[in-house]
């Protein structure tokens, strides 16, 4: 790993360090601009002399396209996420953004380049498929009125994706609460405009009002817990804050503090007692923005709660840390029971898929438990760095793949949507002979996520179930080695959360093949026969989708590498 | 030496089948009919050429290979390829004497499946996904990695879902989703046993796998050897958790097997799947779970198996006494021969058991010859609902005269189920009868063991005379077909099923006269695992036969 360099903002190297976010700052502008270019003029005072400056007026053709801000978005996210394709390939830089006077801003390195690559990745998908969703004409006199609506909101629709996508990279950069309560904000205020964006529709306001409001309470409590650990520390720097952690944080008004920030995460990655709102979001948002919701915005909560819990207040710094340690066990093994528990009864897929996520949060949160378990407790030691690495391997790799499948099968669902509804189970009868390669796309991105061999969900829920073991056992496999004698008992408790999570793949499998089982066997709805309304974006998403979920099944050697140099990059001492 | 199983056992038939069903799902409903017969043709062919491969295996046409004299833990066509370096995982295959013979079993039942089948419905569709079955099969039986073990054990749940769901019976939707739900929560379980396994070896440990991340491997042999010689001072990795891994492992081994009181899975999903469909999983894919035993926990952990002998002994006495008592009760004559594979299982169950050689060597010579008669059972039942539009026993009487083709191969199979001598499942019966009697003298149990194989004689004897009975013979000439012909002409085997009841039989009959071709490597293997690991670790506890 190369050597930290600190930057100063707008100096030498600040450029190159952050040019994903100036590619979206710089889409984000042209996205506001360019539909707006037209043959405006400007008459200079006292003459006859119009100049002309090219904004207002009647618009040019292709500036008064209404295709142009979805095609603008999908390039600006896409040359965002090649882009941080080639900083991989080019080998890492780790820069710190620096106040002038030394405060820790931004800090640019192999973990917070994964979470881009999420989160571009996602995004950029998103949009091209929304394309075929919030479909847009040409202009003319045929359109109709509703058209003419949709026409006029497609900028806003665009440029919200872009600001939440800012917004996201600057939670995965972030080195100081503050800064990163700002980035979520952003992230948060775009998501809850676009899961109401089908405001008209009854599903639509209801959804965004419930989101809007509980996503609103959730980060007031965050905020408010920031400002206890402000009152505590005196500072929201990482560095601070992690420092006064591990000298006097097993007090009341720190523990306090981090845990109501920690509920503004946990409402992001709908980990049980928070995920009321998620199900009803999904199911009232667009498939593509519910896709979102449950890719990149739970990338970015589980990306909050790594930070504060493992940076800010790590377990090796006090014993303090050990009661998150226990209570985020029981949240795990809450979060997924209840969330397989719930999506059994679930009729609506989008609902299921809700749930389904609920439960893939259970499962990364056990992985992060059990990341929280080195050193902490004296059975595990030795091995443990290492093995925290994989654990968060695991948890990186979980959340790249998950892109693939989670968003993909929203996709399939976001092209029955146009073709007139995905609110039900049956909406999906008899896909199989309607669009046999779809249906082939959405089997599998659905035993990918029961995570069946050899698809990509497997690769990474084997690698989280790995992860958790590999606490559990800590050094005993070495020390059998040495003629130890252990008993099962002896290994760590995170060995029973490895245990729980296999048992809830097992019951997981029930609704995920009941969707294989509706689309390869029961008739299709009445009067929706035909073939499904073309697209070829979606598609194309779709296809990237399914390549991801195959080619990382099959062969994710050096995805895997990948994410564990991320992993050992997290921390500056990793 | 060149690698004759990962291209053209494993690689080749999956390939072929995902080509052949992206062609054939292109393709209108018209289209589809005329495809059928390339498309079978082709799948027809590309299992033959599989089976030539393994025959030719056997006949040491590919190298000076002698199946025989292989020791333990050591292979044949071994070959090991990179796969995920960072967890250790391999591309490993290679073959013994225990593998080879299931490999062969497989690729023997997919042309004669592709035969008995031959006029399946939808069979553009069809046919490629028997190949793919065929596959994924050959991958659990090849596969020397756990990983790559894991990989396949689940992936051969794939086709067979969509074997069941899509030219199952009336109630294949339940069926299908029970065997998916039911084999996969226990794999599952077995897939953390697996992984726990994994890290309890010693880092660097048994080999040095600097490459990784964690500094360990998924290689089946050098996790043997290394559990054999931790084995050898005592308990590897402990009494305590070395008996918690292998009741972990043997749940999921148990379940595909499956034995009482995990085998409720298999009537539905035998009652509802298709001829073929039936053909492979009562075949092939049981056996999987005996394989798994010997191949895992019977091989990494001695200790613990004579520590569950007794569970073991009584699970398999359970589930052959049962299996047996079920099928007197049956009136539907696929679920009595599913539940007789229950029962089948059972005489594995006791071999292992044993501890003998000769049991051991009794279990793998089941597995074998159960694998030859148990698809014919089952194309006799096709044969039966195709032609009668029924299931029940009492549809059809006075067969003998109708339909003699049918009557002969279901009195045939029928026999060679019970154990007739001369034909091959009676050779196991025998050898397992003989393992048990030594045992229990040899370790004084109590000779009360011996009234459950008896009574099993007697009863096995019982449903499949009864249901003949009732099938082929009473009636005599005055006897009406079924209702459910509506007065159609009584049908009897089409050409290709004659062909492939014939081969069947054939089979059954050469191994039942001379059991040594395949038995004399099975005993071989048995030896070998005898005296490689067995006697050095649990000493020479009672001789063995």
């Amino acid at each position: 790993m190369s050597n930290l360099s600190r930057v100063e903002p707008f100096s030498d190297g600040f450029v190159s360090a952050m040019c994903p976010e100036l590619i979206l700052f710089a889409g984000m502008l042209a996205l506001i601009l360019i539909p707006n270019l037209g043959k405006g003029t400007f008459r200079i005072p006292g003459t006859q002399i119009r100049l002309p400056w090219l904004l207002g007026g009647q618009r040019f053709k292709i500036t008064s396209d209404p295709r142009l801000p979805s095609w603008l978005a999908t390039i600006t996210l896409t040359a965002a996420f090649l882009n941080v394709l080639y900083i991989f390939s080019q080998g890492l830089d780790r820069t710190l953004i620096v106040t002038d006077s030394g405060k820790e801003l931004l800090l640019i390195n192999g973990f917070s380049r994964v979470f881009e690559l999420i989160f571009f990745g996602a995004l950029a998908l998103a949009s091209l498929a929304s394309m075929n969703r919030l479909q847009v004409h040409g202009i003319g006199s045929k359109v109709s009125e509703s058209e003419l609506y949709n026409n006029r909101r497609q900028a806003d629709f665009y440029i919200l994706m872009v600001t939440c996508a800012l917004g996201m990279s600057v939670v995965a950069l972030a080195q100081d609460l503050f800064v990163l309560f700002i980035g979520l904000e952003l992230a948060s205020f775009s998501t809850y405009v676009l899961v109401a964006f089908l405001k008209e529709s009854k599903v639509g306001a209801e959804s965004g009002m419930k989101y809007f409001i509980v996503g609103s309470v959730a980060s007031g409590v965050g905020l408010y817990g920031l400002s206890m650990l402000y009152l505590w520390a005196g500072s929201l720097q990482f560095s601070v804050l992690s420092v006064a952690f591990a000298e006097s944080g097993t007090t009341a008004l720190p523990l306090i503090g981090i845990g109501f920030v920690l509920v503004g995460f946990g409402f992001k990655v709908s980990a049980v007692p928070f995920h009321f709102a998620a199900p009803d979001a999904y199911a009232g948002a667009t498939s593509p923005v519910a896709g979102v919701l449950a890719t990149a915005s739970k990338a970015m909560g589980m990306l909050g709660l790594v930070r504060m819990l493992l940076i800010v207040a790590a377990p090796e710094s006090s014993d303090g840390s050990a009661i998150w340690l226990v209570c985020l066990g029981a949240i795990a093994a809450i979060t997924m029971t209840w969330g397989n528990l719930a999506a059994l009864g679930s009729d609506n897929p989008k609902r299921m898929l809700a749930y389904s996520s609920v439960a893939h949060a259970g499962y990364m949160l056990a992985a992060l438990t059990a990341v929280g378990a080195w050193n902490w407790d004296s059975t595990v030691s030795g091995d443990a760095s290492a093995a925290a690495v994989a654990v968060m391997t695991a948890l990186l790799l979980h959340l790249v793949v998950l892109v693939a499948f989670k968003l993909g099968a929203f996709l399939v669902l976001s092209i029955l949507e146009s073709d007139g509804g995905a609110s039900r189970l049956s909406s999906l009868g008899g896909l199989a002979k309607r669009e046999p390669l779809l249906a082939v796309a959405m089997f599998i991105f659905m035993i990918s996520l029961a995570g069946v061999p050899p698809m990509a969900g497997f690769l990474s829920k084997l690698l989280v179930i790995m992860g958790i073991v590999r606490v559990a056992v800590g050094d005993m496999g070495a020390e059998i080695a040495d003629g130890g004698m252990y008993a099962i008992g002896d290994l760590h408790w995170v060995w029973w959360l490895a245990l729980l999570m296999v048992l809830n793949s097992a019951i997981s499998m029930f609704y995920y093949l009941r969707v294989g089982v509706v689309m390869f066997f029961e008739e299709p709805e009445e009067g929706r026969e035909g073939p499904l309304p073309a697209g070829w974006q979606v598609r194309t998403a779709i296809l990237a989708c399914v390549l991801v979920t195959l080619l990382v099944g099959v062969a994710g050697d050096s995805l895997i590498r990948l994410c564990e140099m991320a992993a050992q990059s997290l921390n500056y001492e990793w | 030496m060149q690698d004759w199983i990962s291209l053209p056992l494993v690689g080749f038939p999956l390939i072929a089948s995902v080509i052949l069903l992206a062609f054939v799902s292109r393709a209108d409903a018209k289209m589809r009919e005329r495809l059928v017969g390339p498309v079978r043709m082709a799948c027809l062919v590309f299992s033959l050429v599989l089976l030539m491969v393994t025959t030719g295996m056997f006949f040491q046409y590919f190298g000076d290979i002698s199946w025989e004299g292989i020791s333990f833990n050591s292979y044949v066509f071994y070959k090991q390829y990179s796969w995920i370096e960072s967890l250790g995982i391999h591309w490993t295959v290679g073959l013994d004497a225990l593998s080879f013979p299931m490999v062969w079993l497989t690729t023997f039942l997919l042309p004669v499946t592709i035969i008995a089948t031959w006029n399946e419905k939808n069979g553009a569709m069809y046919f490629p996904i028997l190949l793919a079955m065929g596959g994924a099969l050959i991958g659990v039986f090849v596969a020397l990695d756990l990983f790559m073990f894991y990989v396949f054990w689940e992936l051969t749940l794939i086709p067979m879902f969509f074997l069941i769901l899509v030219w199952g019976g009336a109630d294949r939707k339940y069926a299908s989703q029970k065997f998916f739900i039911y084999t996969f929560t226990a794999s599952v379980v077995m897939l953390l046993g697996l992984i726990t396994l994994y890290f309890f070896q010693d880092p660097g440990n048994p080999l040095d796998y600097a490459g990784t991340m964690t500094g360990r491997s998924f290689d089946i042999p050098s996790i043997t050897q290394y559990a054999f010689a931790e084995n050898s001072d005592g308990w590897y990795l402990g009494a305590n958790i070395q008996k918690v891994l292998f009741a972990m492992l043997m749940l999921g081994f148990l379940v595909k097997l499956p034995a009482v009181p995990f085998h409720t899975w298999l009537p539905d999903a035998h009652v509802q799947a298709p001829t073929g469909g039936s053909m492979l999983l009562a075949g092939v894919m049981l056996k999987m779970g005996a394989y798994g035993m010997f191949r895992l926990p019977l091989s990494l952990f001695p200790h613990a198996l004579e520590y569950f002998q007794l569970v073991l002994m009584t699970i398999g006495m359970i589930s052959l006494v049962w299996g047996a008592i079920v099928c007197l009760g049956q009136t539907n004559l696929k679920k009595m021969v599913a539940y007789s594979s229950v029962s089948h299982m059972g005489v594995i169950l006791i071999g292992i058991a044993t501890m003998q050689p000769m049991g051991w060597a009794a279990a793998l010579f089941m597995m074998f010859a159960h694998g030859i008669i148990s698809p014919m059972l089952f194309a006799v039942c096709g044969a039966f609902k195709h032609h009668y539009h029924s299931m029940e026993i009492g549809a059809m009487r006075g067969m003998a005269k109708h339909s003699p083709w049918i009557a002969t191969s279901m009195m045939f199979s029928w026999m060679a189920s019970l154990g007739l001598p001369l034909l091959a499942g009676f050779v196991a019966e025998l050898m397992m009868l003989i393992a048990l009697w030594y045992f229990l003298v040899a370790e004084g149990w109590s000779v009360f063991w011996m009234v459950g194989p008896a009574l099993v004689l007697a009863v096995t004897a019982a449903y499949y005379l009864w249901s003949m009975q009732r099938t082929i013979f009473e009636g005599g000439d005055e006897t009406q077909p079924p209702e459910s012909l509506h007065g159609e002409p009584v049908p009897d085997l089409a050409s290709p099923e004659k062909l492939a009841m014939l081969i069947l039989a054939a089979f059954t009959i050469l191994f039942g006269v001379m059991p040594w071709i395949g038995l004399d490597m099975m005993h071989d293997w048995t030896k070998q695992i005898f005296e490689g690991l067995i006697m050095p670790i649990l000493g020479d506890f009672n001789g063995g036969v």
